[in-house]
Formats: structure tokens, sequence, C-alpha cells
């Protein structure tokens, strides 16, 4: 059964299918969000734009689902997939490495060159010990998302995961469209 | 030493995404790590980076680090006797 | 004969595979490991980087194409050599590939390689290639967890056996190491400059490695004492860092704790560790088996073997561990010496014989994501 679902792109922020009122578009409006709806969690700008678009998704979902504790609990999965991986941190990262006569690689940027990063953001952040994962595949495609999210729930634990899509091609080129879906 | 202070603090809050921070939000002796602007161990690695990049000091060894960024004022004194830029 | 568990079916290894610079098939490779062999050795200005390291490489000259990646060749050649004596068909709709991998084709990032097209960089791209080749109808799965992303595709087809929607899925776990990666971990200042020292005193760090490794899972409901099934597998976060691991090793002890299940620890012939040398994992590590009651069971690590293989290591060290008990062996952990851990483990240089049967594999990963599979020949009551 899916509750909730949170859509984000360069133009638009919906929760429940509502548009939410924002005044800027793309990394712009990132940030934006974050102040408005989140506010006190500064390592958000130490994020690459893939976990911030997801991060950003998860908090207005949650925020949806109300009643936040942030108390630990294992039954509830964090299972994303997209089509570019880690690719804006990716780019990122190698622009610090490319040049030999400028080479320093940067372990912040590093860190962030792996796609699930952003499920750990949002287990750090809410204190999942529950299941995450990270998945791509090169077109998206519901039917395979619901599959495997629906497949998660073998796990004898799990009865609630925050899935779906969340991708970034670069700093201005993102989506993401998640959703909670609890186990019948 | 002072201009120094202000211009590691800037460098500081840029390398490490420190968003909100201004040069006078950090004093200079508080603690960087742990309780102070609580920086992890990530920071910590990037500090290094940022100590080759604009100052020509290398640290081979990341347990150097806890010593030298214990805060702006020690880093900058560091800095000053080590600086090959 | 092992009926079914619980009224499930049972998840059974068909075949499996391993190229490394080890070998070509599994047991060559079990063979080299079990007398002590690596390929890892010291590499200086390889790539432009500035820094030396440590690594176990393939021969990049023997797989030079223009047509595919290193990654993608080797993918294909390790799914052909698991597939050969089996009656798979890869055209039917009912065989799934999952591919499993860190930084898959990342190399084509550097603006210096001008041979193949960028899109490639993308993993689904690059799983596109493999499946096309073995004329495949069905959107290939990229597993890119991190470092755990061997043991994820393992659990992701026992899942996809499980639900009946295929009836054969081949995992493939590779990663090729590059300048991005190496670099990416010497500015970690992650890596040793010499041979790797997993869960020992004197340990500073971790070597790197290539590989692709392939099993193939089908479903059962009866199998022979001679069958390896995949019992239990679980996955589990730290919620506490995205790159250290958790000083209580919470997420590694819940995998384990779920892997682990009912079954009574005295029936495991060991576990086989992530154990990539660094201070922090191998501790966390002790604490998480002592955490889940596990403290008097053998552990071991592959990586003073084959250095961490990445995307592969969860297949490739699942494969090992598996050969090592068809051969009655707890492989020696190669680089250990001197334990250097604060909770006790029972780890040794040297091959020892078991008559068990079962044995878990753990990983852990970036993004504080760990995970544990329970592996039994000829099943768990």
């Amino acid at each position: 059964m899916i509750r909730h679902c949170v859509h984000i792109s360069p133009n638009e922020v919906k929760v429940d299918g509502k548009a939410l009122i924002h005044n800027d578009k793309g990394s712009t409006m990132l940030t934006e969000l974050y102040r408005t709806y989140v506010g006190d969690y500064p390592k958000f700008f130490k994020m690459d734009t893939l976990s911030r678009v997801g991060f950003l998704a998860s908090e207005l979902l949650l925020n949806a689902e109300g009643n936040r504790c942030f108390e630990p609990r294992e039954d509830r999965a964090v299972i994303f997939f997209n089509r570019n991986a880690s690719l804006q941190a990716d780019t990122h990262y190698q622009s610090t490495i490319q040049n030999p006569e400028n080479y320093f690689p940067s372990p912040a940027a590093f860190v962030y060159t792996l796609p699930n990063i952003v499920t750990g953001e949002i287990a750090i952040r809410n204190k999942y010990f529950g299941e995450t994962s990270f998945m791509i595949i090169d077109d998206f495609d519901e039917k395979i998302i619901m599959k495997n999210l629906e497949n998660a729930f073998q796990d004898p634990i799990t009865k609630s995961i925050i899935g779906g899509w969340v991708d970034c091609s670069d700093e201005e080129h993102f989506e993401a469209d998640i959703f909670i879906m609890e186990k019948d | 030493m002072e201009e120094l202070i202000y211009k590691l603090k800037q460098q500081i809050i840029e390398a490490l995404n420190l968003e909100d921070m201004k040069p006078e939000d950090i004093d200079d002796n508080a603690s960087l790590f742990g309780e102070g602007l609580g920086l992890d161990s990530i920071d910590a690695l990037e500090l290094i980076v940022m100590m080759e990049k604009n100052y020509g000091i290398k640290l081979q060894d990341p347990a150097q680090g806890k010593e030298i960024f214990k805060s702006v004022a020690v880093m900058a004194d560091f800095i000053q006797k080590n600086r090959t830029k | 004969m092992e009926e079914k568990i619980g009224g499930k079916r049972m998840i059974v290894k068909v075949s499996d595979n391993i190229i490394s610079p080890l070998g070509t098939t599994s047991a060559e490779n079990y063979a080299a490991v079990k007398a002590g062999m690596s390929a890892l050795r010291r590499y200086d200005g390889l790539w432009g980087l500035p820094e030396p390291f440590f690594a176990s490489l393939l021969d990049r000259k023997a797989y030079a194409d223009d047509r595919q990646t290193i990654d993608e060749k080797i993918v294909i050649d390790s799914i052909s050599k698991a597939l050969e004596g089996t009656v798979i068909d890869t055209t039917w709709t009912k065989v799934l590939f999952i591919i499993s991998t860190t930084k898959g084709n990342v190399f084509l990032l550097d603006e210096r390689e001008n041979g193949l097209p960028k899109e490639r960089v993308r993993l689904g791209m690059m799983a596109r290639e493999v499946t096309k080749h073995f004329c495949n109808p069905n959107e290939p799965i990229v597993v890119s967890n991190a470092c755990i992303s061997g043991v994820c595709a393992q659990i992701e087809a026992m899942r996809y056996l499980e639900s009946g929607e295929y009836d054969y899925v081949i995992v493939c776990g590779v990663d090729v190491q590059s300048a991005f990666i190496v670099s990416g971990f010497q500015s970690f200042k992650a890596l040793s400059q010499e041979a790797c020292k997993p869960f020992d005193a004197n340990r500073c760090g971790l070597n790197l490695g290539d590989a692709a490794a392939t099993i193939i899972y089908t479903r059962k409901d009866k199998v022979n004492d001679n069958e390896w099934v995949a019992c239990r597998g679980a996955i589990r976060n730290d919620a506490n860092h995205i790159s250290g691991p958790s000083r209580v090793g919470e997420g590694s002890y819940r995998a384990l704790r779920v892997a682990l299940g009912d079954l009574d620890p005295s029936e495991l012939a060991f576990i086989n560790a992530h154990g990539t040398a660094t201070p922090y994992n191998d501790e966390m590590e002790s604490i998480a088996i002592e955490r889940a009651g596990l403290s008097s069971v053998p552990v071991n690590s592959l990586k003073g073997y084959y250095g961490h293989t990445m995307g592969a290591a969860g297949v490739l060290e699942t494969i090992i561990s598996m050969q090592a008990i068809d051969d009655h062996n707890i492989l020696a952990t190669r680089g250990f010496d001197t334990l250097g851990v604060t909770h006790h483990l029972d780890v040794t240089d040297q091959n020892r014989n078991t008559e068990k049967r079962v044995f878990i594999k753990l990983l852990s990963g970036f993004g504080g994501c760990n995970a544990a599979l329970l592996m039994a020949k000829g099943g768990v009551q």
C-alpha cells in the first residue's frame, strides 16, 4: 500500500499531488526548500546534488507522514533507483584529479561518488537501522521498481519502505519520485 | 598573523561547505573538532588537502592533523612556520 | 535430501566463475588462494598517479578492445564460463541478469579517454552491453550499493527467484581499478603501501583489486547433499556516518543476527568477514561478531589475496568460501600475524580443516551499509 508521495524536479515540487510554492528553480530551489522546510541540518550543504534531492524529498515525505520522532527503527527500508548513479558527484570528483598540474583529489567529493550514499544520509538523519539499497536501470520503469520493492518485504523485519526514483545528471537536472510503501 | 587567521577562516568555510557561517562566527581558539565546530573525519582529510593546495604543506600522516587542527589559531601558527606557498 | 525450508523452496547455486589476476576459473582461483598466492604488488606512477599504491590488477592489454570496456569484457567472459555445462538458455524470459558494481566504466569520465561513447559510463548501458551479448530480453538490474553490492545482488537474486518471476538469475560482480578509484582512496588515506594485514595489530589500510565473479542461482524443491543453498541474507544500516563504520558495529551486528536466524552458531564453519585491514573496519567487525554471539566462530578475510575488489567482492568471496568448504578447509588470512582488535576473534594465518558445511559472508560499505549472507552446503534444517 502506498502512503504519501513526493515529486521534485527543477521546476516543480509536489507533496501528495499538491504543488508547493517556491520562488527559485534548479539548484537554488533546493537550497530554498532546505531553508523553508528543514533548516536544522547543516550537513545538507556538504551533500552532492543527488543526496540533496533525495534528502529533501525524504524530509517532505516524512513531514507528510507526520509524527516524526527520530526514534531508531529497523523495520523501515530505504531503496532507490536511478539511471545516472552518482554522475554529478563523479564528474565533480574527476575535475579534482583531471589536471596533473592541479591535482588535489577531494575526499569530501569522493565520498559522494556512490549513489547509495543518499540512502545512508536518510538513514543517519532518521535513525533507520533497516535495509538501505540502490539500483540502476537505464530507463525509469514503474513495474520493475514496484516489483523489486514488493520483493523487499521478504526480509523478515521490513514492514515499510521509502522507495522510488531519485536521479541527477548535473546540478541543474534532477528528479525525485518517492513514496512510502507499507507491507500489506 | 591576523590577516592569515581571517583568510584561513574563509578558506575553512569554503573547503568544508560551512554555508551559513562567516569568519566572524569562528572563534580563534575554539576547538574545530568535537564540541566546537563539530567537524568530522572527512573534514579533517579535506583540511589536509586545503593545506597542501593553499600553503604547499604536505601532511603524510592524518594523525598529525589532530594536533594541528586543534583550533584556527594553532593551525595558523603551524602554517606560518611551515608554508612553502 | 533436504526438504523445503519452512514452506519456501530453496535457492540453489547452479554454477560459478571467477576472473581475477589469480585465474579464470573458480577452481584455479581457489587453488591459488589455498597455496597462499597473491597478485598484490606495488605500482609506482601507474595512470599518472603521484603516489604509489599496492594492488592486484589484471593485464589490461589482454582485454584491450575498441568495442567494449574491460569491465564489460570480463563480465561477459565470467558469465560465459559460468554458463558452460549448464542447460540455461539466456534468451529465455525467465532468466534475469543482475550486475553488481561500484564504479563500473568510470574511467570513461577521464577527458583523455577517446575510445568508447561516454554514455557507456551509465551503468544501465554497461549492463545492456552484457545482456545484448547473451541475447537476453530482460532489462538487467545493476546493484550499486557500495562495497556490499556483491551480497546485495545475491539477496536480490534470492528474492526474484522466491517470487517466482524468474527461473534463473545470473549474478555478476565486477570492478576494475583506475586513477579515479585509487586517487579517491588515497585522498582518504585508506590505502596501505604494502600488502594488507586484515585484523592484524599492525594493519594500516587496504589494497585494491580487479575482478569479475559470477554465481548463477535457481530455485528447487529438493537439494542433494552437495548442492549449495543461499539460505538467508540481510542488509542493515549503521545510521551513523557516511564513510566511517559504526563504533558499535550496529548495522553489521543486525545484519548478522537476521542472517543467522535460529541456526545454532556451532554449525558455522567460519565467517568470511569484510576484513579490509583498515583500523576502523576490522575493529568494528570484531565488535559486531561478538554482539552477535559468534566470537568462537573462526573468522577469515580474503583481502590479503585479492585486495578489495569492491563490487566483485561479495560474489568472489562467497565463491571462494564455498570452494573452501567443498575442500573441508578454512582458508588462512593472508597478511595476518597478531590479533589487533579489541574483541577476540579466531583468526589465523594457517589453513585449517573443517567438516562443517555452513558459512556466513559478511561485508560493509560506504553509506553505513552492511550485509550478511548465510550459505549452506546441502541446506539447513
